[in-house]
């Protein structure tokens, strides 16, 4: 199954892309997905620990299983205001 | 007679009245318009608060003088992200109205990126529902400062 990724802020200027399209095993989970990102672009490795993550227009959880057509996001803590 | 009245009051009183606040949240490219913002202004009469903050960029960033701030959002997920806000806000507080308007792209230092009204019957909910708001915004709505020269 395909689903995207999109990177937000600095780190799209890290990965160089703001998108990015992979294609997963069915019952995926964000974790394993994060992990394959990781191995892609190790650029962003620096910044896990801090880098938000969500799942649509939700906050993600490493065991959430992402579905097809599934848009995860990646960006740094967010400063609104 | 007064327990006539009295009886038929507790038999005939209003069931409990489920209000809704009233929200509005514009995320927006264009510059705060707060003149307009005060004339639209819907007060009811059981509001004795009206709390109004505004956000201004300033003119440094960590120590360093810089000329404004470009405001980067996550819009689809900003939204849904203000209006979870709104939600816990309405449980938390018996705020009236909130309105909400931030700023993306190009803002200039001295100019709002930031403006929040709220609205409440009294001044102790506004104030603290204010707080609550603004310091959870820059927790969970995924709005990003890029300052600039």
């Amino acid at each position: 199954m395909m689903v995207s990724v999109q990177f937000w802020s600095y780190l799209a200027d890290l990965a160089a892309t703001r998108t990015w399209e992979v294609e997963l095993t069915s019952g995926c989970t964000v974790g394993a997905l994060l992990d394959q990102i990781y191995l892609r672009f190790p650029q962003l490795l620096p910044m896990r620990t801090s880098t938000l993550v969500a799942l649509g227009v939700e906050y993600a959880q490493v065991t959430d299983v992402l579905a097809p057509g599934s848009v995860i996001s990646l960006f740094p803590p967010v400063q609104g205001g | 007679m007064f327990s006539l009245l009295a009886r038929l009051f507790h038999y005939f009183r209003p069931s409990k009245v489920v209000k809704t606040m009233f929200r509005s949240l514009n995320i927006t490219s264009d510059p705060i318009d707060e003149v307009s913002l005060l004339r639209e202004r819907r007060l009811s009469l059981m509001c004795g608060a009206v709390l109004v903050f505004s956000g201004i960029v300033r003119a440094e960033e960590k120590g360093e003088p810089i000329a404004g701030i470009d405001y980067e959002v996550f819009r689809q997920m900003a939204e849904h992200q203000f209006n979870r806000l709104f939600d816990t806000m309405e449980s938390n507080w018996p705020i009236e109205s909130v309105r909400l308007v931030h700023r993306v792209g190009r803002v200039h230092a001295g100019q709002a990126s930031l403006w929040v009204e709220l609205m409440a019957p009294h001044r102790q909910e506004a104030l603290a529902a204010m707080e609550w708001l603004i310091a959870q915004m820059k927790q969970v709505v995924p709005i990003w400062k890029h300052p600039f020269s």
